[in-house]
């Protein structure tokens, strides 16, 4: 089955750069990501998180390094969540959800139903021939990750998918997104700044350091699935929240000031 | 003072509220109705009363009455049609060129390289000054016509597109890239539709553009259509036939441009009352 693909990256490097001179994003970055596993990255911004992810979905090109994606035998491309501007506007909900599957190929009937089925499951069957500037910020998304769950990929790779959004929306975002993730266990990665989020969601929390950007610290979150919200009140949570931050202070610090 | 007492007030001055700004509305109308009647009527004053000379200012009533002449013995329709032909043929042409350049120069960096900066240049060169070098080689035909329309249109539609694709959002084309759209798929669902709104703004131009076009090239190397119908008048001086063909060639850009922007709204549903 589908489901089953992990993905692997080792000693990835890129450079690039500014004026003359080279600009390390990324040094010796290596990843094994279990099948239908769910890890978060954070790390300082400008670390080379979001770089990271788009070399391991294949739209940025790597210096040296190697990436391997999964043991599937049809190959389905790794599904994207951005942050924001990421759904069509000359699209309807409908249209954009379906877009992924169109353009591998999937015939209309099978792809009308996949499409109306996941509209559905995030709660936007009402708004199916909706614009998304007829949308609030928070639909938008969920048009974003219906669009990415549809297309039936192994592998999501997001980047800061819920970073848009206010505090409210994104703490139920956050919800649904566990839900949704926790029945179908597809293998994700997902870049956040946000470390609740991260504890929430993720099974392993990787800590990035400043540039040049190198995974410092591989965390294994500990609360059993299903998880909900609650667990934000256990002091294993507040522990863990605590010691993510002091491990990203000092970093972040410093590329505020250089920022 | 009761509940019920303040929100039934409440509710009165929200209505007053309303219908005062449907009555402005309704008076914008009637200003912009009433500006251009007055003005003719003022035309039509002066006229029967001398003030102007009406062997050069035809009054409107004899405008109307030389228009409903040339309606009954069927030259009106002859020269609006030759004209509306010519701008249709050469306007589609060139449009459907314009675009399908303008699409392959905004997506391929090499061919933009290549073909912008002459492109630009020629963009600048007025079109009607190259109308005797298409008589040179076409003669006096339909062929150099046309062509005067076909290249104006061109582009301004390739130049509009371009722009329209350079103005697609990068985060939208890597979202497309991301879930693999590629060639004809990627024009069709992401880069037509995405570089649209710039296509009918240029659309909009192209058509004043090609109305001037087509009445210049009609008055030098034609002997039907509405700018020959002008020139010829001068020549002859009947003032009376001028202006009906002079109101024929505003109603007629008037028109199109009106379709144009129905066209748009059809086209662009998800610009359509846009939130700021």
């Amino acid at each position: 089955m589908t489901t089953t693909a992990g993905l692997e990256a080792h000693g990835v490097s890129k450079v690039f750069f500014s004026g003359s001179d080279p600009v390390w994003a990324l040094e010796d970055v290596s990843l094994d990501l279990a099948p239908g596993s769910f890890t978060c990255i954070v790390g300082p911004s400008g670390c080379g998180k979001s770089t990271l992810l788009r070399i391991v979905g294949g739209l940025e090109p790597l210096t040296s390094g190697e990436v391997r994606r999964g043991r599937t035998e049809e190959r389905i491309p790794e599904a994207f969540v951005f942050q924001e501007h990421g759904v069509f506007p000359w699209m309807t909900v409908l249209d954009n959800v379906a877009f992924g599957l169109r353009m591998s190929g999937v015939p209309s009937a099978e792809r009308l139903a996949r499409t109306r089925d996941w509209i559905a499951r995030v709660g936007l069957s009402a708004f199916e021939g909706h614009y998304p500037h007829q949308l609030s910020g928070g639909m938008r998304q969920r048009v974003a990750i219906a669009r990415a769950f549809a297309t039936g990929s192994p592998v999501l790779l997001m980047d800061e998918p819920l970073g848009a959004l206010d505090a409210q929306t994104r703490q139920l975002m956050q919800e649904e997104l566990l839900t949704l993730w926790e029945s179908e266990r597809k293998t994700v990665l997902m870049v956040t700044h946000d470390i609740e989020e991260a504890i929430l969601l993720g099974d392993r929390i990787l800590v990035m350091s400043a540039r040049p950007g190198r995974i410092v610290h591989d965390i294994t979150v500990p609360f059993p699935r299903p998880r909900t919200v609650g667990i934000e009140r256990d002091p294993g949570f507040v522990e863990l929240r605590h010691r993510i931050w002091s491990l990203l202070k000092d970093d972040v610090r410093a590329s505020e000031e250089t920022a | 003072m009761t509940g019920h007492d303040r929100d039934s007030r409440t509710l009165t001055a929200a209505r007053a509220e309303r219908a005062r700004e449907r009555r402005l509305r309704t008076r914008d109308l009637t200003l912009a109705i009433l500006t251009p009647v007055a003005l003719l009527a003022l035309w039509e004053v002066a006229a029967r009363f001398g003030w102007i000379d009406v062997r050069v200012f035809s009054s409107p009533s004899e405008v109307a009455a030389q228009g409903a002449e040339m309606a009954a013995d069927g030259s009106l329709a002859e020269h609006t049609l030759a004209t509306l032909a010519r701008l249709a043929v050469g306007g589609l042409i060139g449009a459907v060129l314009g675009v399908a350049v303008g699409l392959l120069m905004g997506t391929s960096r090499a061919l933009h390289a290549a073909l912008g900066p002459t492109f630009s240049a020629l963009y600048a060169l007025p079109k009607v000054a190259i109308l005797p070098i298409l008589l040179f080689i076409f003669g006096l035909t339909e062929t150099p016509r046309i062509l005067s329309v076909v290249i104006s249109v061109f582009f301004i539609m390739q130049i509009n597109t371009v722009a329209g694709v350079h103005a697609i959002d990068a985060k939208l084309l890597e979202a497309a890239r991301a879930y693999g759209a590629r060639g004809i798929d990627r024009f069709r669902h992401v880069i037509l539709p995405g570089a649209l709104p710039y296509i009918f703004a240029g659309a909009r131009v192209a058509v004043g553009t090609g109305v001037i076009v087509i009445t210049a090239v009609e008055m030098l190397a034609s002997n039907t259509g509405l700018g020959y119908l002008i020139w010829n008048s001068w020549t002859l001086f009947m003032p009376d036939k001028m202006y009906v063909g002079l109101v024929m060639v505003s109603l007629l850009g008037a028109g199109l441009t009106a379709v144009f922007a129905l066209l748009e709204r059809r086209a662009i549903p998800w610009r359509r009352g846009r939130r700021a």
